[in-house]
């Protein structure tokens, strides 16, 4: 694309006033003198609503009867509004990626609206910086690419059953991954789920059932994966499987690789007899409690919130809730005590449940962490607040409520994707409101108890979730790729080191071997626009679509240069 | 864009151009929409700092700060903060850097050569894995050991660049570039017959008694 001959270049500047969000708080008509002296500048003008429709017109007019070839909106926020202004620009012939948006409102007169002299001298450097840059701008076109439509689930619990079987009945491939012998994951483990009670291996087998049947999921048990590589469509999997490595293409991945409960080796005297976890409890309960047991405890936070794991695990509380009602119903004659910090019963049915348990008769005795319960021979010793004085309470069996930790292998699983963890371990959302089930890398997704400790419920709606998320690329069959990406702009000056390929966090560089020699190459699809290639490549070779060193030392220069 | 789109070259350049203080203000560690840019724009930040100090501007003109898009009080004191220390420190060249304009608009055109240059961009492309899974023989670098080995080559650096300034006006003998920039001709030989081989210098003749050296203009395609 050849560059505009410099004289060629005709801006257009919309200065919003946001009603009185930003006019109420600068001088907008210094601002608007101020934009009619910059250069390349040919059109100025002030909107109530640039984003309203006769505020979208005034644009499209502008373009079209002033010859704009580019465009400069000063107003709000990129995130809400750049699409729309971008769009307009298009319709009106415009090359979207030749718009420019400048942010006087979030960043200016809302932050500073006691400071009118102040902040219109700030929104003018802002102006004149994004005037400056759009000079520059060169136009981009959107990139398109084939999505396989074929999904890869990693993990055979329920999170990831579910969304197998979603995507399935949607028509698509899923191949599971699975490393254990048997489906079913956490669920093969447990006794009944709350609040419903309903007993755990039907809805395995239900699942596994479902699963197994459905023509369009492979299932490898006993299987992992040891090697991703490519981006969102075009993903080469190997599955090392019990009959040899295998390679599949694959368009999505869905991550549902779940956690694992905290053996809580040398707490509370844990000898996996007398003193068990809930995990544990839940098998002894489905083989039939051992008629002796006639006082039970439970602590629950055991090696959580603590300096080490300092998260609520979140379930633990319905867990230990749910195993007190199942006991008292089955075994009257045992007593059910439980030892807490805080009760965490989000939800109106986990509420239904904790009193539905006072009124079968548990007991709840709120204890310090600094004074914690003392477990001894036969009995647990602790500080009863109200009371106001310590008790021992008999316990044949004490029931430790330990959280759910991510699993040892998630590190690996992240490192081969390429995702992040949390400090925890977890696997990282994109963003925790807005892409909770998506990672920030396009093309995967997450679910269960890989993302945070989930109930079996919440397994299941994560699992429907992601499995809706992953049908969007799987359906539309393709891709759009937003193109302000790492360019090789000089092909001569890369010598191909490869400094680049090892520092990208999204695998979207590699060295390829050409005619020029080794010279990198720039995965589009993979590549997200972070620049970090640019600004390490000391032959200067690659650059970032409208981010470009000579628009940002242009920013720089207009910033320093409009101060009066 | 990301924090770790910010190339050192650019910062020292804008402040060649008239820029008094800097702030950087990134995302939390592991909370990085762009999973490790912000470990690498502190990397450089902090290198470029210590160049800074090196070359003579107060570092202070030049920080790395981590905020999350919540934390607008934190964000606030932040920037209040660098605000009051450069407001302290004064314009540029002035009172608070060891070095006074307009030396140091010069000394700012050779951290921008350093920073832009192929040594220091590989050590500082290189430190994530040099501190954490080592090098090619498998040492890794504490955090200690791998800022002194930065200080060394910032210290190198630099000279080789005034060297090939003060060449880029005129050919110049070793006794010459050691004397106009104080550093002993020993070490400037050895600089000298490194460019030689690497093909920047060239000898241009005989002057009395010592060889002079002229700049080969590079190819920039």
């Amino acid at each position: 694309m050849p560059e505009n001959h410099a004289s060629d270049i005709r801006i257009g500047v919309f200065i919003c006033h946001c009603g009185s969000n930003i006019a109420g708080y600068l001088d907008m008509e210094a601002l608007a003198d101020f934009a009619e002296t910059r250069p390349h500048v040919v059109f100025v003008q002030r909107n109530l609503y640039t984003c309203s429709e006769s505020g979208i017109n005034e644009i499209k007019k502008g373009i079209q009867e002033q010859d704009l070839n580019r465009v400069v909106v000063a107003s709000c926020t990129p995130r809400t509004h750049e699409p729309l202004f971008r769009s307009s620009c298009a319709e009106a012939g415009l090359n979207p990626y030749l718009f420019e948006m400048v942010n006087i409102r979030d960043q200016c007169s809302w932050v500073h609206m006691q400071e009118k002299t102040d902040a219109t001298e700030k929104a003018r450097e802002l102006i004149g910086m994004g005037i400056a840059k759009a000079a520059l701008l060169q136009p981009q076109e959107i990139i398109l690419s084939e999505v396989q439509t074929r999904a890869l689930v990693i993990g055979g619990g329920i999170a990831g059953l579910t969304a197998s079987l979603s995507l399935a009945r949607r028509g698509y491939e899923v191949v599971v991954v699975e490393k254990d012998q048997a489906l079913g994951g956490m669920l093969n483990h447990l006794y009944k789920l709350g609040p419903q009670m309903q007993a755990a291996k039907e809805l395995a087998a239900e699942t596994v059932q479902k699963v197994n049947a459905h023509p369009k999921i492979t299932v490898f048990t006993r299987a992992h994966v040891t090697q991703v590589k490519g981006f969102i469509g075009k993903f080469e999997v190997t599955v090392e499987t019990q009959s040899g490595a295998k390679k599949i293409d694959i368009g999505i991945i869905i991550v549902a690789t779940g956690a694992q409960p905290l053996v809580p080796e040398g707490l509370y005297g844990y000898d996996g007899k007398r003193t068990v976890t809930q995990f544990q409890l839940e098998t002894m309960l489905a083989k039939g409690l051992d008629a002796a047991v006639r006082h039970v405890v439970m602590i629950q936070c055991v090696g959580s919130r603590n300096d080490e794991r300092p998260f609520c695990a979140k379930i633990c509380c319905q867990t230990a809730v749910k195993n007190a009602i199942l006991i008292r119903r089955q075994y009257p004659e045992t007593k059910v005590s439980i030892l807490y910090r805080d009760m965490q019963m989000y939800g109106v049915e986990n509420e239904a449940m904790f009193r539905d348990s006072k009124a079968a008769g548990v007991r709840y005795i709120n204890y310090d962490p600094a004074d914690p319960p003392q477990v001894k021979a036969d009995k647990v010793g602790v500080y009863h607040p109200l009371l106001g004085r310590k008790m021992e309470l008999a316990a044949d069996l004490v029931v430790l409520s330990t959280p759910l930790l991510a699993r040892e292998d998630a590190h690996e699983t992240s490192q081969l994707l390429r995702v992040p963890v949390n400090e925890n371990g977890f696997f990282l959302e994109g963003h925790v409101k807005l892409k909770p089930l998506d990672f920030a890398t396009d093309g995967i997704f997450l679910c269960g108890s890989a993302r945070f400790p989930a109930n079996i419920r919440e397994a299941v709606a994560q699992g429907l979730g992601a499995a809706a998320r992953a049908s969007i690329p799987l359906s539309k069959g393709s891709v759009e790729v937003e193109p302000i990406i790492s360019v090789l702009a000089d092909e001569d000056a890369c010598r191909g080191c490869g400094l680049c390929v090892a520092l990208c966090p999204y695998g979207a560089l590699e060295v390829r071997q050409t005619e020029k020699g080794r010279k990198v190459h720039v995965i589009n699809v993979a590549c997200k626009g972070c620049g970090i290639c640019a600004a390490t490549c000391y032959q200067h070779a690659l650059s970032i679509n409208s981010f470009t060193d000579r628009q940002i030392e242009a920013q720089i220069d207009a910033f320093l240069t409009v101060h009066p | 864009m990301c924090t770790g789109r910010l190339d050192p070259a650019i910062v020292a350049k804008a402040f060649k151009k008239g820029l008094d203080g800097l702030l950087v203000v990134g995302c939390y560690f592991g909370d990085c929409h762009y999973i490790s840019g912000n470990y690498q724009a502190q990397a450089k930040i902090e290198m470029t700092r210590r160049l800074f100090e090196h070359i003579g501007v107060n570092p202070q003109r030049l920080a790395f700060k981590q905020c999350s898009s919540g934390e607008a009080a934190v964000f606030v004191e932040i920037v209040n903060t660098f605000d009051a220390t450069i407001r302290e420190l004064g314009p540029l060249g002035g009172d608070g850097d060891a070095v006074r304009n307009p030396a140091l608009s010069e000394k700012l055109a050779t951290a921008e050569a350093v920073l832009a240059g192929e040594k220091m961009r590989w050590v500082i492309g290189k430190k994530t894995p040099f501190t954490t899974s080592g090098n090619m023989y498998g040492e890794i670098f504490t955090e200690h050991e791998f800022n002194r080995a930065i200080d060394m080559i910032i210290v190198e650096e630099t000279e080789v660049q005034e060297i090939l300034g003060q060449l880029r006006q005129k050919a110049l003998s070793v006794a010459e570039l050691a004397g106009s920039l104080a550093i002993p001709p020993a070490r400037i030989f050895r600089y000298v017959t490194a460019l030689k081989r690497k093909g920047f210098v060239a000898l241009e003749g005989i002057s009395g008694r010592s060889p002079k050296y002229k700049l080969i203009s590079q190819e920039v395609s």
